[in-house]
């Protein structure tokens, strides 16, 4: 059983404060992602799990186990590298089994749990080669397959898919999954690519500057972001984001600025009630906008026209001028739109999202 | 180009080797075929043999401890540690400072010019290791330390870069994986340097067995023990004997051929290279 919790986790390297009082309860076989922009701390919380960077303060257990002062080799968990940091020197066939070569297990044990590891991955051909002769994505299996045979406690991925074409990182992605579901063990995977966060864990810890912004299950973050930066993070295309002032008008809370006046959902109104005459951002998904239609509440539209068309063939997603913002609409493939229409613009009212214009906090 | 900087002089070597080329005689050169070879090879006279013995010990010798000193070197300036800069300096000096500077200054540490208790104790030195090891001991001594000082500087340096060129995640899987330093060491440190070792003795290997001017520089010309460069000059230069001269600076030849060949599919063995 192998339960990871990091209870106040810090990082300084000399001046620069990279990780901020981190916790967190990954729960056995539980498939956790640490996600967010370059330099946000989740490598370097990465790493320190492994032990490969010293911890400044806290405490990290694994399996029960406080495991600060224990060196890497030590701590039952078997790593893969962005850049699979397979041995050129040795064979597909030796790379996997040389962290079972160097605990001295018995030589039948090694042939067997390597040859069970190839074969889960589909790489028994490719045992004799060397990683010069393999591609991107054979390398990256055998990285994989390292990590298998050693039947650790805790599965580490740092940016696996980063180094393969798209194509191939949805095919990866979805093996990876199918594998932790067989396999069972905790995982913690470290990315910058949302996609991948959402698809790939039970749960998604959104990471910027070194702090925490956010832990939920991925549809979670979606839906309910704690703050701006989550809600921009998560979702592609990025959720749209409109300056506006809160004003009276009425019986109700409006929300407005240059060419938009928006009717304040009621069961928002409570939380943006002491927020009158002030700043506040609206948030809302491309999806959650489409051409108005007669169904629509009028309070709940603006004008709005059509600067970019982008066919994607699922889907059309419309860069629309609303007074002085250009948003993101992202309507069916039958919808024909062109450069220059004025349409009227329908915002689903369950799906607004308002957050504080100075601390940037969601006021869901 | 190539052929005039670097073909000509070494056919023109090759073929005075083959001829009896003295100043002192005059006249024409006369081929004599491969006779100056035999005569080397033969003649204790031209003390080839001795002088192969020691040349290839000196190479040896120094070889070896500026290979385990250069990649001691290495690993230490490989982490990161406070002033880590100015000891990479400080070890890198010795190969950068002037060569002819840096020979009289090891000349006059090991001959002391002023008469003072150092230089009574160099002179113990100098004697007691004579005494141990035969006339000329303290003198391949002191070349051997020199050659070292200056070829575990670069060896290190060299070594460094090789380190640093090899990525950073290769060195931490090790760690995740080995249960020793010394296992991580050689199964993954020592493979991965590989291509850097094996360059890195063959130019140690090519300084020590071709150091002509230190030795030379360092012993003044008296030189007590031969290795083949300075019997080489002697020949030539002094005795004025160009064929023989020139014969004895290529049998030199053949075996770093033959090295550089191993150490080439050290390399980049014939199985590792692209299909």
């Amino acid at each position: 059983m192998a339960q990871v919790v990091l209870k106040d986790l810090n990082k300084m390297y000399d001046d620069v404060h990279a990780v901020k009082d981190v916790n967190l309860n990954i729960l056995d076989k539980e498939f956790v992602v640490l996600v967010g922009p370059s330099g946000c701390g989740k490598s370097t919380t990465l790493r320190m799990i492994a032990g490969l960077e010293e911890i400044t303060s806290g405490e990290i257990q694994i399996g029960n186990r406080v495991v600060n002062d224990l060196p890497p080799k030590d701590r039952d968990i078997a790593m893969v590298f962005q850049n699979y940091a397979l041995y050129p020197h040795m064979t597909v066939y030796d790379n996997m089994a040389f962290g079972l070569k160097m605990r001295k297990f018995p030589k039948a044990e090694i042939q067997k749990r390597v040859q069970d590891a190839a074969e889960i991955l589909g790489i028994q051909e490719l045992l004799k080669r060397k990683p010069r002769q393999l591609s991107g994505g054979q390398r990256q299996r055998v990285a994989v397959g390292r990590a298998i045979v050693r039947h650790p406690q805790v599965f580490l991925f740092d940016e696996p898919l980063s180094n393969l074409d798209a194509k191939l990182r949805v095919q990866m992605r979805v093996e990876l999954k199918r594998l932790h579901d067989r396999l069972e063990t905790t995982a913690i995977y470290v990315t910058h690519d949302q996609v991948e966060a959402m698809t790939l864990g039970d749960r998604v810890v959104v990471m910027k500057d070194g702090w925490i912004q956010q832990v939920g299950e991925p549809l979670e973050l979606y839906g309910r972001p704690r703050n701006r930066f989550v809600a921009g993070f998560i979702g592609s295309p990025a959720m749209n984001f409109i300056e506006t002032t809160v004003a009276d008008g009425a019986g109700a809370l409006w929300v407005e600025c240059a060419g938009l006046r928006l009717r304040v959902p009621a069961e928002r109104s409570a939380r943006l009630a002491g927020k009158r005459r002030q700043a506040v951002v609206l948030g809302i998904r491309p999806e959650d906008l489409h051409p108005a239609t007669a169904a629509d509440h009028a309070d709940l539209t603006c004008e709005a026209v059509v600067d970019v068309v982008e066919p994607l063939g699922s889907e059309i997603l419309l860069d629309v001028k609303v007074g002085t913002c250009v948003i993101v609409v992202r309507v069916d493939p039958t919808v024909r739109l062109r450069q220059h229409d004025k349409i009227r613009l329908a915002f689903n009212p369950e799906r607004i999202h308002f957050f504080d214009a100075k601390t940037e906090e969601s006021l869901q | 180009m190539v052929a005039g900087v670097l073909a000509y002089p070494v056919a023109w070597e090759v073929w005075t080797s083959l001829t009896d080329l003295s100043p002192q005689r005059g006249g024409p050169a006369r081929f004599v075929g491969l006779r100056n070879y035999v005569e080397l090879a033969t003649n204790p006279v031209y003390r080839f043999w001795p002088a192969a013995a020691a040349t290839l010990a000196f190479a040896g010798l120094t070889g070896v401890v500026k290979l385990a000193l250069g990649l001691g070197l290495a690993l230490l300036l490989q982490r990161p540690f406070r002033g880590r800069a100015l000891v990479l300096l400080a070890v890198f000096l010795p190969w950068v400072y002037p060569s002819s500077v840096a020979v009289i200054g090891w000349y006059w540490t090991l001959n002391p010019p002023l008469v003072t208790s150092y230089s009574r104790l160099a002179a113990d030195l100098k004697q007691a290791v004579d005494g141990a090891f035969g006339a000329g001991a303290w003198a391949l001594a002191s070349v051997g330390l020199f050659n070292v000082w200056r070829g575990a500087a670069f060896t290190g340096v060299f070594l460094l870069a090789g380190l640093q060129a090899v990525p950073a995640d290769l060195f931490d899987y090790a760690r995740l994986e080995c249960p020793s330093p010394w296992r991580r060491f050689w199964f993954v440190t020592v493979p991965l340097l590989r291509p850097f070792l094996a360059l890195a003795v063959f130019l140690s290997l090519t300084t020590g067995l071709a150091d002509l001017a230190n030795v030379w520089m360092l012993t003044g010309g008296r030189v007590v023990f031969p290795v083949l460069g300075t019997e080489a000059y002697w020949l030539g230069v002094q005795a004025g004997q160009l064929g023989p001269a020139a014969a004895l600076s290529l049998m030199l030849v053949p075996p770093l051929a033959l090295v550089l060949w191993a150490l080439f599919r050290l390399v980049d063995p014939p199985e590792e290279r692209p299909r």
